[in-house]
Formats: C-alpha cells, structure tokens, sequence
C-alpha cells in the first residue's frame, strides 16, 4: 500500500515538470511534499531555483561585459533616475492600497500586454502616515447601504482566494493572515430596529450575517456582559481582519511585475486647459482637462511634468487637498464648478492592550452601540481596541501624536462594561492614523469628476476603505478602460450625490 | 527647376524674416506656391524621357511622381505642426521651419539628380534634419533610441554604397544615369560581384525597409513629431525606392540569381508586419508597421526589374506616400487632445468628432486598398508582377492583403466605434486646419483614381 502511494507520488511529482502549476504546488515541488501551505523550515531551499537565480545571473553577466567593455558608464541623461518618465496614459496619485488595487486591476484588464502605460505616485514609501497601513485591518458585510455590503463581498471573496489573483511566479505566495472571526455589532433598545432593517438588507444582499438574542449572545460568548444589548449581529463568513500591509505588498508586487511603474515623489502642480462653454439652458459651464501632472522628488528641488491622459486620485486622506491644487475654490460654492472635493483627514487612535484573562481566541471584532470597539490581535493575550470620538471633540490632524488620556476618559469604562475581564488590563502600545474622511456622507467616492474631465476619484471611504480596496480598484479600472461599471453598479457612490447634496449615509447604530 | 530650388533656398531667410505673427501664414503660403509650380512636372513631352534637362538636374516620369509628393508634403508638413509648436519660443519654431525646408531641398535634389554622387550627397543630407527634428522634437525619452537606430542603420550601410559608386566611376568612367542606362554588363571580376550587387543595393533595402532591417523604422515614425513621421513615411521611404530603381539598371545581369534571397525576406516581411499590426496598442506603431509591410511589397516589385513591377512600385509608393501620411495625421490629432496614443484609451471617437470618423473612414479604406483608389492599383500590378515571377508568391501576398485589410478595419473600428470612454466628453472640436489638413492629402488620391497614367512611370 505504502509503496503503491509512493510510486503515486512520484508520478505526481515528474508529471509537475510539464504542466504548469500554481504557486503553491510549486513552493511545495521545491520544499518537499509535506509542506503544504506555511512553510515552517529555516534553513535553504532543497533544490536550486533555476529561474530565481537565473535573473540575478544573467544581471551580473551583463554587468561583466559592460565593465570588460572599454568607455564609461556616463551617459548625459540620467539626471536622477528616480524620476518619472515625460509621460504616461495614466498617472496613479497615491500608493497606498487603494492605487496599488486601482493600478493592478487596469493591467489586468488591458487586453494586450503593455495596453496602458501607468504610474503610481506615492511620496513616503515608508507609508508613515499612510491610512492602509495604520489600519485595524476589520473587514465587514454589516452596512446598510447595499453598494457598500456588494463592495466588501467582492473584496472578501478576493481575498480568499488572493494568490490566484496576486500570485507572482517564482515568489513567496501571498498570507494575508485573513482571521475570518467576524464582526459583532451590538445594539441597545432605541436603535435594535434599525439593526433589524440592516439585517434584512444584508441578508438579501447575500451576506452571511446572523441576528442574536441577549441569551444567545451570552450563551455564545459567555465574557459579554449583556446589560443594555437588545439585539446582537453576527458576521458568520467573510468578516474579521487581516493585514493591510501584506494585501499592500501583494497588490504592489503584481503591479509592479505586470509594468506599473512606480515613482517616489510628491504631486504639486497641476497643468491643465480650461475650456469655457455653454450648457443648453444658456449658463457658463468651464471643464477642465488635466494635461500633465508636476511630480516633485522628496527632499529636492527637482521635478518632472508627466504629461498623462487620466489622472487618478487615490490620495487618501489627502484628496481634497490635492483637488484643491485644480483651481475648485476659486470658483463660487453653489457652483457645480465649486465644489470641492468633500475630503479631510481625521485622526483616529488605536490602543493595543494586554489581558490574559480576556475572551478567548474565537473573540470576534466587537462594535458597542457606546462607539468602542476592539478585537484580538495575535494569539497572546493582545487585542487592540478604540474608539470614535464625538463630533465635538475631534482631535487635531496635524501630526499622528496618540492622547493615552482619550484611552482612560472615552475607551477603558466602556470597553471594561461591557467585557469585565477588561478591567485588569494593560496598554502595551498604542497609534494613530488618519481616516480619509468624506465630511459629506462618510462613504466612499467612485467615479468621475462633473468638471474636472479626465480625473477620477477612490477616496473618501472614511474608515472603510481598506477592506472595499480590490472591489473599488475593480471598479475604477471598469470606468476607465470599459466606459462604465461591468461586475458592480458603483453609480450610486458617484460625484453625482455630491452635486445635487443629496447624501447617502450609512444607518448606523452609534 | 531653378524656379523651384531658389523659392525653396528662399524659404530659409523668409521663416527667419517673418514677423512672429505672420510666420506661419507666410512660410504655408510660400510652400503651396510652390507646389502648385511644381505640378508642371507631371507632364513629360519628351522622347528620351528627360525634361528640365541641365547637367546636374533633370527630371524623368519615374521622379516627377515622387518630386511633386515632396512638394506637397511641405506645406502640409508646415499645417500639421502649427498646434504643437505654438507654445514653443519663436526662434525654435523658425528653426523648425528652417529644418523643414532644409529637408525639402535635399529631397528634391536627390530625386532630381542626374549624377549619382549628388543623389548620394543628397541621400545622406536628408538624414541630418531629421534626426535633428526627431530628437529634438520628439515626445519620449526613447526618441534618443530612435535617432541613434535610424542614423545607423542608413550609415552603416550607405557608406559601402559610396565605396560602391567611387568603383563604378573607376570602371565606367561616368555616374551621370543618362549615361549608365545607355550602357552595357559593367564588367566586375566575377569574385566580387555578389558584393558589388549587395553593397549598392543595401543602403536602398534598409531605407525601403526591407524586412530584416527594418527596426529602425517603427522606432523613428513613433518618436518622431507629427512633421517629422509624416514626411518619414511620406518621402524618405520612397528615397529607397527610388535608388533601387536607378541602380539596379546598372546591375542587371546578376540581378537575377541574387534577387532571391530578398525577394524571399520581402513577402516573409508583409506577412509578418501585418500580423505585429493586429497586436499593437499605440496607435502610430501601428501606423508604422503599416508602412513597413506596404513598403516591402515595393522591394519586391523592384527586385523583380518587370515592367510591371515597377509600374506597380512606383504607383503604390505614391499612393501609400499620401495615405500615410495623412494616417499619421490622424492620431496626431487625437493625441492633441487626450496626450494618449494607446488604442484603449482613445475609443469611440465617432460620437464625439463625427467629421474626423469620416477621414479616418476613408484614410483607413484606403490604407485597406480599396478600389478604385492607386493604393489598390499597385497592389494589384505588383501582385500580378509577382505571380508572373513565381507562382507561389500568391500565397504571402494573399494572405498579406488579407491581414492588412483586418488591421486596418481593426484601427478603425477601435478608435472610432465602441464606448465612448468618460474622460473624452468634452474634448476641442476639429479644427478646419485638420480637416484642410485631411482634405489635401485625401483629395490628389482620390483625383489619381481618374487618371493613373501621371504615376505610372516609364516603365510603360
């Protein structure tokens, strides 16, 4: 039997040689066939790579020639190579998650190699202030607005199977660390039917949500304290958190290796043509057509002017300051002309605390109706916790500095009510970052600008964009390349609502 | 023809003259005054062929076809490039002018020389000016590539033609072509005449372009500003074809057995240009391929040295000068107005700039060799030509015409039908200088369908 299975698995394993294989069964081809999945050696591989290796070889022979060569290496052109080429069909503002997903779903769609030259403009690579990698990584169906549950089923399906997706040949495979422990949004008795409408949305939808009882919920999680909680909803798949830095990293990695090239330097200066005409009922209308985009070199004078076709705004938390570079202020408020982009950044804390007491690895990613939240971090004893503040007392967004007393005053009493294993805790660690805040709606803007012809927005998602990020790429790259929404009808989280200030606002229960 | 070259000369010192305002009215002016002089060419009453006859300078039916082309082209080059060089200081447009010109006037020396140490002279000269309008004025940072490849591969292999010329003046004692067309067999030592064959004809091969050398040509149309790719496609190609003419009367007897091997690499190549047309995403690389996959059918009509053959070459070189051209126009004014050349980005253009669908709707049939345009009536000569030469020719040329047809309703169909992408709603209308622009290229094609006979050499 076990010489048959032997025999088994050599077949298998020579039959590899000629077909091709995913990354996975490769990663195991190499390592040997009992591991699947993480890998958990040290040491080397078993067997050389040849293609690894065969890219680094082929660079040190060429590199050999070119010294054995007589004549230098000058050449009077590179000036400073980390410039951007003089122009690009595309130019990506913003390298955070959201432009690198926006940047991979164009190449994937162009329908020949090398279809759209595209950039992506980041200007701190280290992603310091970056809201994607500050994030607390949740990812969750429990909206009321039906584009937004659509949005994070995509992007949960996305990331489930992320290395069919972002899976680089000859690379280590993609681990988000995708804890699926759900959401588990907890309502008082005031706003229990508003959770039970959200509910009906979500399920029709297709989320995979389910409502509880008080006992129930106690009988689930026997460390809640249920005073107060009318109504539980629990995220049973699809939900949870994982790590924005690795979904950045994968986005980023298979762009790149698709030819987005990417460029370190900051937006400053927009060129742009003005045309004014006139609409059918006789009043002025002025578009504007960005014709290239000024990108300055960090810490320099130096700058190069792409000259570009679209112009994507993925800037974050600081979109409206970059739209503002486009001349909107200038123009009346009520103008269509005039409004600005309705995006700021605001500061949100996030304290790590450690309890070994706490409630346990099957902790979900708890919302109170009080505004606190917290979930598990790692396996040992960590959750990280916080709270939003109220709309009077926003902190200031000048730099990422952490109030350790907005933990005592606002997060402790609460978090410690409602779980009492909290009340012996201690704060470890704790950061802050910005949320890309759209002070209209607090929900996500896709789409085009009315006036500003060839620019487009993924920005504003105020809290949630990270976990939308693939869907909303998909989206953007839809608009682009097809002319209008394919997989999702994004319309609905258009400029259009702007405009018309009709907003759409998420029925929240805090 | 004095009364052409001086006008031209004085083209110079009236770009440099000009008031900034009138530069450009003026120079245009200038330019198709001229043109419309240079028409008096097309009519050849003459019995040994040669007119405007002066020692240095005459004209045939084979070069008046192809010297009226360049004429024409000069205003139109002017036309095309008024939009991009208007933000651009005043004395780099005067310059620009003043390459223009200085190209023009090394083009019509060198279709109109007697000698063939001026059409050399000529030949190289015409290089300068445009590499100096590609890489000054081109868009990309690859326009360095570009300039480096084009001057090269004419250098490298121009320089054995001069070698060349320098032997044949040693043994026949004469390159005037009124001469050398009345004489016999040149008597080269039997070692050396495969290369005596091969180093004259090479040079015209690789400005033709034959495919095999012809890198250079997608790299330069590309790079090149809009004046610079049209007269590339329009003219400089056609300097190729016309050497090739003249020479190979010299060569004739070896010509039979060493044609082979290029013939064989010519109808290789339109089947191969044609197919790379299918899969490019910026529009003028599919142009250019375009041009190349045209261009070698013309070598191998050449190569053949039939009546018909070139009969055929020459009517297809005008016919596909003017095309070109006015297909390089085209994108240029896309490009104009979105800053994009890639396929995907620029769709749907019907919709929003319906006049423009209708050149390119006719720029593309013609390209696809419709009839009864000359584009077609070359094809078809030198397609006949051909099968009178081999049999099998029938098969790369079938399937050749085949593929060219599908890119080119492919181009069309891509820029001009489909969605109309978001960022292309509200773009600047057509201007009437594009669609003079579009009209005098489009116009003397459709007027040669009536009278084919002005083209067609004298060969017939």
């Amino acid at each position: 039997m076990s010489a048959w299975r032997r025999l088994h698995v050599k077949v298998r394993r020579a039959h590899g040689l000629f077909t091709s294989r995913r990354v996975t069964e490769q990663y195991t081809w190499m390592y040997g066939p009992s591991t699947l999945g993480q890998n958990l050696s040290t040491g080397k591989p078993l067997r050389n790579d040849f293609f690894k290796e065969l890219e680094a070889q082929l660079a040190a022979m060429r590199k050999k020639a070119a010294d054995a060569l007589p004549g230098s290496s000058w050449s009077p052109f590179d000036i400073n190579p980390n410039l951007p080429p003089e122009r690009a069909d595309i130019v990506i503002i913003g390298g955070g998650v959201m432009g690198w997903s926006i940047a991979y779903w164009l190449k994937q769609k162009e329908r020949v190699r090398e279809g759209v030259k595209v950039i992506v403009v980041e200007r701190d690579l280290t992603y310091s202030q970056a809201s994607t990698v500050l994030s607390a990584g949740g990812i969750r169906q429990q909206f009321s607005l039906p584009e937004n549950i659509h949005l994070s089923l995509a992007s949960a399906d996305f990331m489930r199977n992320i290395n069919e997706h972002l899976g680089v040949l000859n690379e280590d495979p993609v681990d988000l660390q995708f804890n699926q422990s759900g959401y588990l949004f907890l309502a008082s008795e005031e706003v229990a039917h508003i959770m039970e409408e959200n509910y009906s949305t979500q399920r029709q939808v297709g989320a995979k949500v389910t409502l509880l009882s008080p006992t129930q919920l106690k009988e689930k999680f026997p460390w809640i304290n249920t005073d107060g909680v009318a109504l539980a909803s629990y995220g049973l798949e699809n939900e949870g958190w994982f790590d924005p830095w690795s979904l950045l990293n994968a986005f980023r990695r298979k762009a790149m290796s698709m030819g987005v090239i990417q460029c370190c330097g900051e937006v400053t200066d927009f060129k742009y043509t003005v045309s004014m005409m006139t609409s059918p009922g006789g009043d002025p209308v002025v578009y504007k057509r960005i014709n290239s985009v000024k990108v300055q070199m960090p810490k320099g004078l130096e700058y190069q002017m792409v000259e570009c076709a679209i112009v994507v705004n993925a800037a974050g938390a600081f979109s409206g300051k970059l739209a503002e570079m486009l001349g909107i202020s200038s123009n009346p408020k009520d103008t269509i002309a005039g409004t600005p982009v309705p995006v700021e950044p605001r500061k949100r804390y996030i304290y790590v605390v450690h309890c070994p007491d706490g409630p346990g690895l099957d902790t979900p990613f708890l919302i109170d109706y009080s505004g606190m939240y917290f979930r598990r971090e790692g396996l040992g004893g960590n959750y990280i916790t916080g709270a939003s503040p109220k709309e009077a007392d926003e902190p200031d967004t000048s730099n990422l500095e952490v109030d350790h007393q907005f933990f005592e005053d606002s997060v402790w009493p609460r978090l410690a009510y409602r779980v009492p294993a909290f009340e012996k805790l201690k704060v470890t660690s704790a950061w802050a970052g910005f949320y890309d805040y759209n002070t209209f709606d607090q929900n996500g803007i896709i789409g085009d600008h009315p006036v500003i012809n060839n620019m487009y927005f993924a920005t504003g998602f105020s809290g949630h964009g990270l976990q939308q990020s693939p869907a909303a790429g998909r989206a953007v790259a839809e608009l682009i390349l097809d002319g209008n929404f394919k997989t999702l009808d994004m319309r609905g989280l258009g400029f259009r609502r702007i405009m018309a200030q009709e907003p759409i606002l998420e029925r929240n229960i805090l | 023809m004095l009364k052409i070259l001086i006008p031209t000369l004085l083209l110079i010192p009236t770009s440099w003259l000009a008031k900034a305002k009138w530069l450009w009215p003026t120079t245009l002016l200038h330019s198709f005054i001229m043109t419309l002089f240079s028409l008096a060419w097309l009519k050849n009453t003459s019995e040994t062929n040669w007119s405007t006859l002066n020692p240095y300078i005459a004209t045939d039916p084979l070069s008046s076809p192809l010297l009226t082309l360049t004429c024409w082209l000069l205003p139109l080059m002017i036309l095309a490039s008024q939009d991009h060089l208007a933000q651009d200081p005043l004395v780099r447009q005067r310059i620009y002018i003043t390459l223009l010109v200085t190209l023009q006037l090394s083009l019509i020396m060198a279709f109109a020389a007697t000698e063939l140490t001026m059409f050399y002279v000529m030949f190289e000269t015409t290089l300068i000016p445009t590499l100096i309008l590609i890489t000054r004025w081109g868009n990309q940072m690859e326009r360095l590539n570009a300039g480096t490849y084009f001057l090269f591969y004419t250098l490298a292999t121009s320089l054995p033609l001069l070698i060349t010329l320098l032997a044949l003046q040693n043994k026949t004692g004469t390159l005037s072509l009124l001469i050398i067309q009345l004489l016999g067999p040149i008597p080269i030592s039997p070692s050396v005449n495969i290369i005596w064959w091969t180093t004259s004809l090479l040079a015209f091969l690789v400005k033709m372009p034959l495919y095999g050398v012809h890198l250079w040509l997608p790299k330069a149309h590309v790079e090149a500003p809009i004046a610079g790719s049209m007269s590339l496609a329009a003219v400089l190609l056609k300097l190729g074809g016309y050497g090739m003419m003249r020479m190979m009367l010299i060569l004739s007897p070896l010509a039979k057995e060493l044609c082979y091997p290029f013939i064989i690499l010519a109808l290789w190549g339109v089947l191969m240009t044609s197919s790379i047309c299918l899969r490019q995403t910026d529009l003028k690389s599919l142009i250019a391929y375009s041009s190349v996959s045209h261009m070698v059918l013309v070598a191998a009509a050449i190569l053949i040295q039939t009546p018909w053959g070139l009969t055929g070459a020459l009517i297809l070189m005008i016919a596909h000068g003017l095309t070109s051209s006015a297909l390089f126009c085209l994108p240029n004014t896309n490009y104009e107005r979105t800053h994009s050349r890639t396929m995907i980005l620029t769709r749907g253009s019907q919709m929003i700039l319906p006049l423009m669908a209708t050149w390119w709707l006719i720029t593309c049939l013609a390209n696809l060799a419709l009839p009864p345009l000359p584009n077609l009536m070359g094809e078809l000569i030198i397609i006949s030509a051909l099968l009178g030469w081999s049999t099998w020719t029938i098969i790369f040329t079938g399937a050749g015409a085949l593929i060219t047809r599908t890119y080119s309703l492919y181009m069309y169909l891509m820029t001009q039908r489909g969605p109309v992408p978001n960022h292309m709603i509200s773009m600047n209308p057509s201007t009437s200088r594009e669609h003079l622009l579009l009209t005098l290229h489009l116009l003397p094609l459709l007027l040669l369908v009536f009278k084919p006979t002005t083209i067609w050499g004298s060969a017939y």
